[in-house]
């Protein structure tokens, strides 16, 4: 698979910063990719709604035979982290032995080197390692938003 | 619904660098159509499931080229994909085509060849049946994206590894005894535990292996089956399709489950059956998981108990339905697009009391056989029923 300049340009922006999607209806968080149609209700408009990058590993697989892009780096964790703003996300852990992951490690996301391209071109995304903090008292406390504006990147703007 | 078969075939499975995707389907279409009695102008509509002959093999419109090389010309002939469920769509198809009343005999084929590329290349080419954009940016691969649901299942249901080996030791001790199977040995738990990590938790015989093979089905009207009684009288007697999500990881225990229970649910049905009317299933395990998994969305086992007919024997030859008496695809391997015709072929053989020693259920009467694909993407469910 290569992926274009275009596609890079269009996928890009979700990988270096951290957003989760958020459905007008039901309030439903979906991972960055869903971006026109909540699985959970149906809805049809989606924003974007910034995380703070802190959750913890809720499922999590060590793999030993890599795709052709990851090649070299086996075995590496990639954990199904439970953001605490409400959202799963797949990805990378760092720093944690493959023989002794443990669910309910609480993790923080990092910007990385995520693999070569087939051109050596380099892929940046968010990785996960774990973080010292404890958890938030409460569950699920909405995060200020960063200072980037997220309206304009609604699945309805998109359409126009 | 009822639709008759008229004849079976299908190639061995196992990697086979002697033979092109060419030379598979051709096998498997004549098998069949031998056994059917039937010459290639009498076929009036050819499915051809392929998944990935553009990556794996640097072909495409295999069903064009499947028509010319078996002669079904020029009877309409087309590919059909629907990730690892592509045979069993296939399938669907020709159901349809002959319950519309459009077409007396049609045929049905699915054909992979997997071997023409190394390990990593054919991981990369399946992975495109999955998202490779973006859930599998991180690194995720379908055995890995399996493993995440697997660990799910453990967490929910407190269940081992151990526990969920015995799906394995009983898929290889029928695989073990099928001429036609890619891997024939037998194993214990021990064995399974010990086998190499490839996706923790999967293991290596909890995983199915690259597989070169074609199956291929010839279907008619039912009156055209009558008229032949010195034939087994086997019938396709529902046919449901259904889809799924997308994306893996996200997954719970319960879209894992609907996957099945719902085409099932329309399945029974429309044949007028229950869950416990079956006496033999195929059903999809390209990773050991998704047995219990589908023992448990076809109505067989309560949510958690899926894995347990494996260990005290309600799901061996002689349980209360077997199931995967053909070793399953652990141990058939994994054609994509065959898959779902060679399950069909499996039940069929059972239903007309010709399948391999040590794998035949007695009495067999009703099967059914499920497919799934992509993460969670594709539901199949057919239900076969012999007659007289």
């Amino acid at each position: 698979m290569t992926v274009s300049a275009i596609e890079f340009s269009r996928l890009g922006p979700p990988k270096l910063h951290l957003f989760a999607m958020k459905c007008e209806k039901c309030k439903e968080l979906s991972p960055w990719w869903e971006r026109s149609h909540c699985y959970k209700c149906g809805g049809d408009t989606l924003t974007e709604f910034e995380l703070g990058g802190k959750g913890e590993i809720t499922n999590y697989t060590v793999v030993y035979y890599p795709p052709r892009e990851f090649v070299g780096m086996e075995p590496y964790v990639v954990g199904h982290i439970a953001m605490d703003e409400g959202v799963n996300l797949p990805a990378p852990v760092m720093g944690v032995d493959p023989d002794n992951v443990e669910v309910g490690t609480r993790v923080a996301a990092t910007l990385r080197r995520m693999k070569l391209g087939h051109e050596g071109d380099i892929y940046y995304s968010y990785k996960f390692v774990v973080d010292d903090d404890p958890a938030p008292k409460k569950k699920a406390p909405a995060r200020k938003p960063a200072a980037r504006k997220p309206a304009a990147r609604t699945a309805a703007a998109r359409k126009k | 619904m009822r639709v008759g078969v008229l004849g079976i075939g299908k190639t061995p499975h196992k990697i086979q660098h002697d033979k092109s995707l060419k030379d598979l389907a051709v096998e498997a279409g004549r098998k069949a159509m031998n056994d059917a009695g039937v010459a290639p102008s009498d076929i009036q509509m050819l499915y051809v499931g392929n998944v990935g002959s553009v990556g794996f093999n640097y072909e495409n419109s295999t069903g064009l080229m499947v028509a010319h090389h078996l002669g079904v010309v020029p009877a309409g002939a087309v590919r059909v994909e629907a990730a690892c469920g592509t045979g069993a769509w296939a399938l669907h198809l020709g159901c349809v085509a002959i319950a519309s009343g459009l077409y007396d005999t049609v045929m049905v084929l699915g054909c992979e060849k997997m071997n023409d590329l190394a390990t990593v290349e054919g991981t990369s080419i399946i992975a495109q049946a999955a998202d490779s954009k973006e859930e599998y940016f991180s690194g995720l691969t379908f055995p890995s994206g399996t493993a995440l649901t697997a660990r799910k299942y453990m967490q929910t249901y407190g269940v081992t590894e151990e526990d969920l080996a015995h799906t394995s030791v009983k898929n290889h001790y029928y695989g073990a005894q099928n001429p036609s199977a890619h891997l024939r040995f037998e194993c214990t738990v021990e064995e399974v535990m010990k086998s190499a990590k490839v996706a923790d938790p999967l293991k290596l015989y909890e995983v199915c292996p690259m597989t070169d093979a074609a199956s291929a089905i010839v279907l008619c009207r039912p009156e055209i089956l009558e008229a032949q009684q010195n034939k087994p009288q086997v019938f396709v007697t529902a046919t449901s399709m259904g889809s799924g999500t997308w994306y893996q990881a996200s997954d719970t225990l319960e879209d894992a489950y609907n996957l099945f229970a719902r085409p099932a649910a329309r399945a029974y049905e429309m044949a007028g059956l229950s869950a416990k009317d079956i006496d033999v299933a195929e059903i999809y395990n390209s990773f050991a998981i998704q047995e219990p998994l589908g023992i448990e969305g076809l109505g067989f086992a309560k949510k958690g108990d899926g894995w347990k007919g494996a260990k005290d024997g309600s799901t061996w030859l002689d349980g209360k339905i077997a199931v995967n008496p053909s070793g399953g695809l652990l141990c058939k391997g994994h054609p994509l697009g065959a898959t779902g015709a060679t399950q069909a072929v499996d039940i069929i053989e059972q239903l007309q009391g010709i399948a391999p020693p040590g794998m035949q259920r007695k009495d067999a009467a009703i099967g059914i056989s499920a497919c799934r694909g992509g993460p969670g993407s594709v539901g199949a469910i057919h239900i076969y029923q012999r007659e007289g």
